[in-house]
């Protein structure tokens, strides 16, 4: 067999998925620089930053959520990956943790990032790690939405 | 547990970290000593905004003893009155200036504050309203026009001051004068914008008329734009008359307002708006006569000492030095006028003491305040619980048909409200008495 794993989600055999993905990793780790920036300057242009880069990683996730439903859903060899199981768990558990971190993001001054949304800052990153790994064998192993070698 | 359940769970943990700690009685914090709770910081704030409606027929209700009637309908968002020696009546028709967006919270703040607010866009004028005596409607004209969100006003002989949220303007003033074309003397260059976070400029003379006071807010909630933003501001100056020369009278004041000088012993008393996002109950807002030189907290603590955390750096170097104010309010009732009743028209139990307008907020739920207390004053100072005179604003079906503002006390004695969401001047007199 040499047909791959196809992506449902695709514009001219482009998968959306790999296209959203990139704005919520690169937000939240941008999130906790200057999270970081903010704990150690009080300056609020730091948490102001913070507070914007949640709501563009968040709202770029939903995109990514979407394509990446819609891929798992329409082709069974994706949801035959065990590493997709953790992939999508990992990436709810970590969107859950930006949206309580938005709303601490939301306070006032000094308390809306130290210590509890920095807390969440890095819990983030840290699940992100991991499941966006696990995202990268999903394509680069198992070859999800790679066109076959002897297509054009 | 799969992602759809965790997700219904975090939900349920949010709900539940939302709501907060159970309000309190309000009566708890009205007085010399309030009950302050411990703080509880949001992870989504009350954002409680009464919808409004137009009061039609209907009118404020008043306590026993007492009558209302519209002065002046149809205003475009009175806000602060002032009576001239004449008995001619002043209103500040006066909106605040648009702030930058920051952050995104900013984007949800600004749309709530439209909807809590009067749809009218604000004449940024000062009409006057007189009386012609005979039972006739009283007569309305333009005093001054294309001012910049104005608020205070104060008259010391033939200088009418205004308060523009960025400067003190000098005009002049004849007795009688209906309309004021001259252009204004620039005094005083106050903190405006860009941000102007709080931007009423409260205004009042001292009692030989030598000084002015201006009541500075500040420009955040607490320190959310910076510490640097907040440079001249929750402060109270004094501005010399004839330089224009000014020195911070009393700082650490997050929203001063209702600057008045208690007409037996002259001292100096404002409402002050405290800070939000504490809890249900804190911080209370108060009422206080202003001490020359003293610090009242803000940003760094609340009612003297109490150290908020959300302020960075901490200032313990000025807390020690905090001291509480007089009188609380009860949390998030918004005081923005305050009038020492001195006329005769009001039955005896109103005078002496001071009426407060409380202008309401949506950070508490239930909501506090959109009501005119009495508090009863001996000797220069209050004693005993306030009452309230005029409430009535926010209806029993949750609709805000008006929410009071500045107040003033009229030539014969009647006690003025400004009502910025209903538009109009409503004015109280005693039962009985020609209304």
């Amino acid at each position: 067999m040499t047909d791959n794993p196809h992506s449902t989600a695709r514009i001219a055999g482009h998968p959306l998925h790999p296209m959203f993905v990139p704005f919520p990793i690169v937000c939240f780790v941008l999130t906790l620089i200057s999270d970081l920036a903010y704990w150690k300057t009080a300056a609020m242009q730091w948490a102001n930053m913070s507070a914007w880069l949640l709501v563009v990683g968040l709202v770029m996730a939903l995109l990514a959520v979407i394509a990446g439903l819609i891929d798992f859903l329409g082709e069974r060899r994706i949801r035959a990956l065990p590493a997709v199981y953790v992939h999508a768990l990992g990436n709810t558990v970590a969107l859950v943790l930006a949206i309580f971190n938005l709303l601490i993001h939301s306070r006032d001054a000094y308390t809306s990032v130290v210590p509890t949304g920095l807390v969440l800052s890095v819990l983030t990153v840290l699940i992100l790690l991991v499941t966006g790994w696990l995202g990268g064998d999903m394509v680069y192993r198992h070859r999800v939405g790679v066109l076959p070698e002897d297509r054009p | 547990m799969s992602p759809w359940r965790l997700s219904l769970f975090a939900a349920a943990a949010l709900s539940l970290a939302a709501c907060g700690p159970k309000p309190i009685d309000p009566h708890r914090q009205i007085g010399a000593n309030p009950y302050l709770p411990p703080i509880h910081q949001y992870l989504l704030p009350p954002m409680h905004v009464p919808k409004t409606e137009p009061w039609g027929s209907a009118v404020p209700t008043v306590a026993p003893g007492l009558q209302i009637k519209a002065l002046a309908t149809g205003l475009k968002n009175p806000r602060s009155l002032y009576v001239l020696p004449n008995g001619d009546v002043l209103v500040a028709e006066t909106d605040g200036p648009k702030g930058p967006v920051n952050r995104p919270k900013e984007f949800v703040m600004n749309w709530i504050e439209q909807q809590a607010h009067s749809k009218t866009k604000a004449g940024n004028r000062i009409l006057l309203i007189r009386d012609p005596g005979n039972g006739a409607p009283p007569q309305v004209s333009v005093f001054i026009d294309h001012l910049t969100s104005p608020f205070g006003m104060v008259l010391v002989g033939n200088d009418f001051y205004v308060a523009d949220t960025d400067a003190v303007l000098r005009f002049p003033y004849q007795t009688g004068d209906t309309q004021i074309v001259a252009p204004p003397q620039k005094l005083t260059d106050l903190p405006g914008g860009p941000i102007d976070h709080h931007w009423t400029k409260s205004l009042t003379a001292s009692p030989d008329g030598t000084k002015l006071y201006v009541g500075i807010g500040s420009n955040s909630n607490i320190t959310e734009n910076g510490i640097p933003a907040e440079l001249g501001r929750a402060a109270i100056w004094e501005i010399d008359r004839t330089t224009g020369a000014h020195r911070e009278f009393a700082t650490g004041l997050r929203n001063p307002n209702g600057l008045q000088f208690e007409p037996q012993t002259h001292v100096l008393w404002a409402v002050v708006n405290e800070r939000d996002e504490l809890g249900p109950d804190l911080v209370p807002d108060y009422l206080t006569s202003v001490k020359d030189g003293a610090f009242y907290g803000w940003p760094y603590s609340y009612y003297g000492q109490h150290v908020d955390p959300r302020v960075k750096p901490q200032r313990p170097d000025l807390v020690a030095r905090a001291i509480p104010p007089d009188y609380a309010l009860s949390s998030h009732v918004a005081p923005l006028g305050l009038v020492f009743y001195s006329g005769s028209n009001l039955p005896a139990a109103y005078r002496s003491g001071a009426f407060v307008g409380e202008h309401g907020s949506w950070d508490r739920s239930p909501l506090n305040g959109y009501r005119v207390v009495y508090v009863p004053f001996a000797n220069g100072r209050p004693t005993g619980m306030a009452q309230d005179v005029v409430t009535g604003f926010l209806g029993a079906d949750g609709k805000a048909r008006g929410r009071p503002v500045g107040l003033a006390v009229d030539a014969h004695g009647g006690l003025l409200i400004a009502d910025d969401v209903g538009n109009t001047v409503w004015r109280v007199t005693a039962a009985g008495t020609q209304p």
